[in-house]
């Protein structure tokens, strides 16, 4: 190949990384620019007067921290109720004939097209009733709502992938059914399982029309509802927004850069 | 005879209505301690239907199975006293051989060290010592089976099932690996049950066969039996390469007493035989092309041309066609006599002939000597 032909493709990566990385990189340096210096000219793209003082007053002075466990904890509860949800459903619809079968895999997919907002109404009404508002296992079922019909689709599909024989290779060698599902099935359909955790995760930690709608009690707020709140509050505090932003990104960003490499491998052995 | 395995009336269908498909019909079997048996036949006559029934892998829809004198059909495969090979060879693949040899003992809670110790006795047996650390994915073909053997065999099970473990192999690894199991199984204390498509496997390894088709045992027999008095055409065709020429030919009683008419030849039947071929007309003779030969055309032996010569080695396959273009597989030593177009004659012995009802076809005797 010759050095045009490499470096084409090269130039185009290129500029994309930059497209992609620099409102990450300007998020990063507005968060550790004092407030005074922020808007005094000239603007440029790099500045050393360097401080901590918005991730301080962040920290201290607001509620983000509280705000921040809440959208964990409804995390947290999102992936592993999906993950035990989906993978049983995924199995069962793949392991097992029952009536209806097909119908219920398609309205499960079927059901993921409905847009979030038009469940948040009928949801606050009935948590409302049930006095589920402004509770986790509400916002957890609400954010479930949305993500659990295509993780059941997602691990349907893994599990058929999953050999049957492996199992009944389990089972001739004196596995119950439960030990051969843990054994055997759960690691061979372990990247699924990731993916479900991953996309659980991304829309529960991202919601912000559940959260906005059922979550009224500010203590209960999650962390893309207090942003907002941030904005309207105060004017707009851009470094301290923007240190919000970097902190609301650090767990996204951990949890695929160290399941990656699970995910990676596990298509690896898949394939 | 202490048998044991006992398949009693054993009935599979699947599906319901007209997709229905009866995979196995009124099977009735004994199969004794050590034995090897095989079931062999073409792809769905029910054979593997078959093994996984006595495995509990499916229900039977109808009958009862025995493991000596335990009622096992309701059992799940759990608790029967056997193990699998399976034809996909189904390796756990993130375990490695060890762990995948060690699994069938590790659900029995055994002392880790106990396992160890098994595993590697286990794993000199089969000349995998050194691939223990391996995952099956690093491992050939061959190497891959021999660790799914390796799983079953550890628990040292009564029953022994294998589901065309050979078929995934190359034909020069498949014969290593026939022998290897014969091996095993002069070893090991289990009764092994088999299941292959190959009747050559099916013919070298085992001390009974069972020939199927259509969900039907048309014979059990050990291999010598069904090679030599095969029960029916079917049979007699699947059974050997290449399969048993069946010509068409007619009874026919003349006032010198009763002949077989066969390609425009009589050929005398002697009297001890006349009682079996009472009131038939229409039969089948066959013929196996290795006892066929060969010769100069005279009155005494079928004429014929050569209609195609295929060397194979050291033996040559004649096909050669008769005056009314019937055409008879001759299987012969390699030579240049008698190349393609050549008239010649067909010369066998009356012992080598098969005789089968034309009709049932079903075999009624075997040589008219």
């Amino acid at each position: 190949m010759s050095r045009l032909q490499r470096s084409g493709p090269l130039a185009l990566l290129l500029v994309v990384l930059v497209l992609v990385a620099f409102p990450f990189y300007w998020m990063l340096l507005t968060s550790v620019t004092p407030r005074e210096a922020l808007f005094k000219p000239p603007y440029r793209l790099f500045r050393l007067d360097f401080s901590l003082g918005n991730y301080r007053e962040l920290l201290f002075a607001t509620e983000f921290v509280r705000y921040f466990a809440n959208s964990l904890i409804a995390a947290v509860g999102a992936i592993v109720l999906n993950v035990v949800a989906a993978t049983l459903a995924g199995y069962g619809l793949t392991r097992f004939a029952f009536p209806g079968k097909k119908t219920f895999a398609f309205g499960t997919l079927f059901s993921y097209m409905f847009p979030p907002m038009l469940m948040a109404i009928p949801l606050y009404i009935l948590f409302s009733a049930l006095q589920m508002r402004n509770t986790y296992t509400g916002l957890i079922l609400a954010h479930m709502a949305i993500s659990l019909p295509l993780n059941i689709w997602l691990m349907w599909q893994y599990f058929q992938i999953v050999p049957l024989s492996l199992e009944e290779a389990a089972w001739t060698s004196g596995a119950s059914r439960l030990a051969a599902l843990r054994q055997v099935c759960l690691p061979a359909a372990r990247p699924g399982i990731l993916s479900v955790a991953i996309f659980s995760f991304a829309l529960s930690w991202n919601d912000f029309t559940f959260a906005f709608i059922l979550q009224t009690d500010r203590k209960m707020f999650t962390l893309p509802v207090g942003l907002a709140s941030f904005v309207e509050q105060t004017g707009v505090h851009w470094g301290m927004v923007m240190a919000a932003a970097v902190l609301v990104s650090v767990p996204t960003f951990l949890l695929v850069f160290f399941l990656q490499r699970y995910l990676l491998s596990g298509l690896r052995t898949a394939g | 005879m202490a048998f044991a395995v006992r398949l009693e009336g054993l009935d599979k269908r699947f599906g319901r209505g007209a997709r229905e498909v009866h995979a196995v019909r009124d099977l009735s079997l004994e199969i004794g301690e050590r034995e090897f048996f095989t079931f062999v036949g073409p792809s769905g006559c029910g054979k593997t239907t078959t093994l996984r029934m006595i495995a509990g892998l499916e229900t039977p829809t109808a009958g009862r199975i025995w493991f000596g004198d335990t009622d096992v059909t309701a059992l799940p495969p759990q608790q029967r006293d056997i193990a699998m090979v399976f034809q996909d060879v189904a390796l756990f693949p993130y375990m490695t051989v060890r762990q995948n040899i060690g699994y069938p003992l590790r659900i029995t809670g055994l002392p880790r060290a106990r396992i160890d110790e098994k595993v590697e006795k286990v794993a000199a047996t089969l000349g995998l010592s050194d691939k223990l650390a391996m995952k099956p994915g690093q491992l050939s073909g061959g190497q891959q089976q021999r660790v799914a053997i390796g799983r079953a065999i550890i628990k040292e099970p009564k029953v022994l099932l294998m589901d065309e473990p050979l078929s995934a192999l190359d034909a020069r690894l498949r014969v290593e690996m026939r022998t290897e199991i014969l091996r095993l199984h002069r070893e090991i204390s289990s009764t092994i049950i088999y299941v292959t498509h190959d009747q050559v496997e099916a013919m070298t390894m085992s001390t009974r066969v069972a020939v199927m088709d259509q969900g039907r045992a048309l014979q059990i027999a050990p291999p010598r039996t069904i090679f030599r008095r095969p029960a029916d055409v079917t049979v007699a065709t699947f059974v050997g390469t290449p399969p048993m020429n069946i010509i068409p030919a007619t009874v026919v009683t003349t006032p010198g007493g009763m002949v077989i008419e066969l390609l425009g030849q009589q050929i005398p039947v002697v009297p001890s035989h006349h009682g079996a071929l009472q009131g038939l007309s229409r039969v089948e003779v066959g013929i196996r092309p290795q006892s066929i030969r060969l010769a100069r055309p005279n009155p005494d032996r079928m004429p014929g041309r050569v209609f195609l010569r295929e060397p194979l080695g050291l033996e040559d396959e004649v096909l050669v066609e008769a005056a009314d273009g019937t055409r008879v597989k001759v299987v012969t030593a390699a030579g240049e006599e008698f190349p393609e177009g050549s008239v010649v004659g067909l010369e066998f012995g009356l012992l080598d002939i098969h005789l089968f009802d034309g009709e049932s076809k079903d075999a009624i005797c075997h040589g008219i000597g």
